[in-house]
């Protein structure tokens, strides 16, 4: 009786589609991305002004590190990543105390997360989050109230964040990263040689930075490339720097 | 070159990719096991674990204790070894499914307790989705996936440069029959192990296939195309059945049915969940639903109700007039829902008899007071004065 045992297909069955939405309007982020570090990534409301020492709550960065398999499916690693996500956190630290913030690290296995108004507020943000990748950097027209600059919300409920963790803002981290399996890549090899060329692993991210009093959206990036490796300390540092460089905490 | 016949080398093909899927070795999880974080049953688990965080908080899981109780019961009774790996979720959904994931998540719709009879035909289904658990069959399932679509990326890389294009696309087709081949065979091997288990456990076999056979009737019933999504990777309910009759036969097809406790915990609720089978608007498919909950002892003011708002929904030539009569018969059982009135006066009202429609809408009011809808009522009301 089970619709089926691929976890893609049964969470569709569920209709809990969201994980396979964010692969979708991360893949379209990358077709109009690009290449990374694209001026212009950046997205912000001109009528939030973070101040330098603001109290910035870190949420759970939403992480995934896969095998792009030869057939071309995307074989989710477990080791890989709980490495990434260590690194990704260690990363949003010490990157946020350079930048004069205060970090505070939300905690996913705490009472506060139960609570349907807090669990529905990281919902509402990804869903809220997928609209702005499909409509600030999407390929359909801008929607028709957005027109003047940059403006999304989660509404006035992002206080109960706020006021839980004495913090003015919460970041939100998503980062999809993907390698090629060794007999991909000697396919890869094998088809650059007589000149056709199939995909290698890539590396997606976004980021968004939500004012707690308001709930607006004050700033919002997306990074998508080629290379790098969330599972190594270092590169995942690298990867943290080209999605936040410019958020707008610094003195 | 030019004398292969595509067809038949991407038959051949697809078939030698399929069957080269290495599903074969994975061994039955043990009670308690946990996959090596480094391997790929780990992601799935992990995929499956981040489903399950956004399933708690979706509203649609079904906040009844001792309706949960019931079912973690049932599970543990089919297998004791693996009570506390298998966690179930019943979730607010119309249709018939559950489904099982390799992290032990079982999620069971209203949709197939309404259509279940008894607790033995419950705990088959339970028995048959522990089996996709016990014997990995989401694992292997992926794995055929992944070896079949890495055979042919290799094959269609070949295919390309020798200008054979066509070979390698209809060798996908091929293959991915295959491992949809595959799938059914999982699923008639956990119809096997869920007699096993639910026999073992003291249930009657010969209710298992009872449910094939409803299920095949309202299959029957509905229109092409709008089969449950489960029969495209299943096998034929007509086949399972008469699979399962011969097997309940051979073990003597005795034990519990178990009739008393399964009324008490799902007869109070079934009416809500059969409103909710006509949001799926498959109105032949619902009148085989109706009449089989009548036969089961369901309240027939309930199912008389649901039959008229099939017929209103429906609204084909004649339907005004079923509905009514429906209705009517509803309200002769003295235990028609208070909606009855609300419906049969729409009705009356869109065959244009106002007087009539006037009094079922002020009976509706007399019987709800409270209703939510009663300004709009009201004002039906004195639109019809």
């Amino acid at each position: 009786m089970t619709l089926s045992k691929s976890p893609k297909s049964r969470s569709s069955a569920c209709g809990l589609g969201a994980p396979a939405r964010w692969t979708a309007l991360a893949l379209l982020g990358l077709m109009l991305a690009a290449c990374a570090q694209a001026p212009g990534t950046v997205r912000s409301d001109a009528s939030v002004r973070p101040q330098p020492g603001a109290r910035v709550l870190i949420m759970p960065p939403d992480v995934e590190v896969s095998e792009l398999t030869v057939g071309g499916l995307l074989e989710p690693n477990a080791a890989w990543t709980a490495a990434a996500e260590a690194n990704i956190d260690r990363a949003l630290m010490n990157m946020l105390t350079g930048m004069s913030a205060e970090p505070v690290r939300f905690n996913p296995k705490g009472k506060l997360i139960r609570k349907p108004a807090v669990a529905q507020l990281i919902k509402l943000h990804s869903v809220v989050g997928s609209s702005i990748l499909l409509y600030e950097y999407g390929v359909g027209p801008r929607l028709l109230n957005k027109k003047n600059g940059f403006d999304w919300t989660l509404g006035r409920d992002a206080a109960i964040l706020g006021k839980a963790y004495k913090a003015d803002y919460a970041l939100f981290v998503y980062f999809r990263d993907s390698f090629s399996s060794d007999a991909r890549i000697a396919l890869n090899v094998v088809s650059a040689i007589v000149g056709a060329g199939i995909r290698g692993g890539q590396q997606l991210g976004f980021a968004s930075l939500v004012d707690l009093r308001s709930g607006k959206i004050a700033w919002f990036n997306i990074m998508a490339r080629g290379t790098g490796d969330l599972r190594e300390t270092e590169a995942a540092l690298d990867a943290s720097r080209v999605l936040l460089s410019e958020l707008p905490l610094s003195r | 070159m030019a004398k292969l016949r595509p067809w038949a080398l991407s038959a051949l093909l697809g078939f030698l990719l399929s069957a080269c899927a290495s599903a074969g070795s994975v061994q039955d999880i043990q009670p308690g096991e946990r996959p090596d974080l480094e391997s790929d049953e780990a992601g799935l688990w992990m995929k499956m674990d981040r489903v399950e965080e956004e399933l708690v908080s979706s509203g649609r899981v079904v906040e009844d204790p001792d309706l949960n109780a019931y079912l973690q019961q049932i599970v543990c009774r089919l297998t004791p070894e693996y009570c506390q790996d298998i966690r179930v979720y019943l979730v607010r959904t119309p249709g018939f499914n559950a489904s099982m994931a390799p992290n032990g998540v079982m999620t069971v719709w209203t949709g197939l307790l309404l259509r279940c009879q008894n607790e033995a035909q419950l705990a088959y289904v339970l028995g048959h989705e522990l089996a996709h658990y016990i014997e990995r069959h989401s694992l292997k399932h992926w794995r055929d996936l992944r070896d079949t679509t890495t055979g042919l990326a290799f094959f269609r890389f070949a295919t390309a440069i020798t200008g054979l294009g066509l070979v390698g696309d209809l060798a996908t087709i091929g293959a991915l029959g295959g491992v949809m081949a595959y799938s059914r065979d999982y699923e008639r091997e956990a119809d096997r192990i869920g007699l096993a288990l639910m026999q073992r456990a003291g249930y009657s076999g010969a209710e298992a296939p009872k449910i094939w056979d409803y299920l095949q009737r309202e299959k029957d019933a509905a229109g092409k195309g709008s089969g449950f999504i489960f029969f495209a990777t299943h096998p034929p309910s007509d086949e399972r059945r008469d699979t399962l009759t011969g097997l309940a036969q051979a073990q003597g097809g005795q034990g519990q049915v178990g009739r008393e406790d399964f009324l008490r915990l799902t007869a109070g609720r079934k009416a809500a969940w059969l409103r909710d089978e006509l949001q799926q608007r498959d109105y032949a498919r619902l009148e085989v639903l109706a009449q089989h909950l009548q036969d089961s002892g369901f309240d027939p003011g309930e199912a008389h109700f649901v039959r008229g708002e099939v017929y209103r929904l429906r609204d084909e030539e004649g339907d005004a007039a079923k509905a009514v009569a429906a209705y009517r018969a509803a309200l002769k059982t003295k235990r028609a829902p208070a909606e009855t009135y609300r419906s049969l006066g729409l009705v009356l009202w869109s065959m244009e008899r106002p007087g009539v429609a006037q009094q079922a809408f002020r009976r509706y009011l007399a019987q709800q007071p409270q209703a939510d809808d009663r300004a709009m009522i009201e004002d039906y009301i004195n639109q019809l004065n």
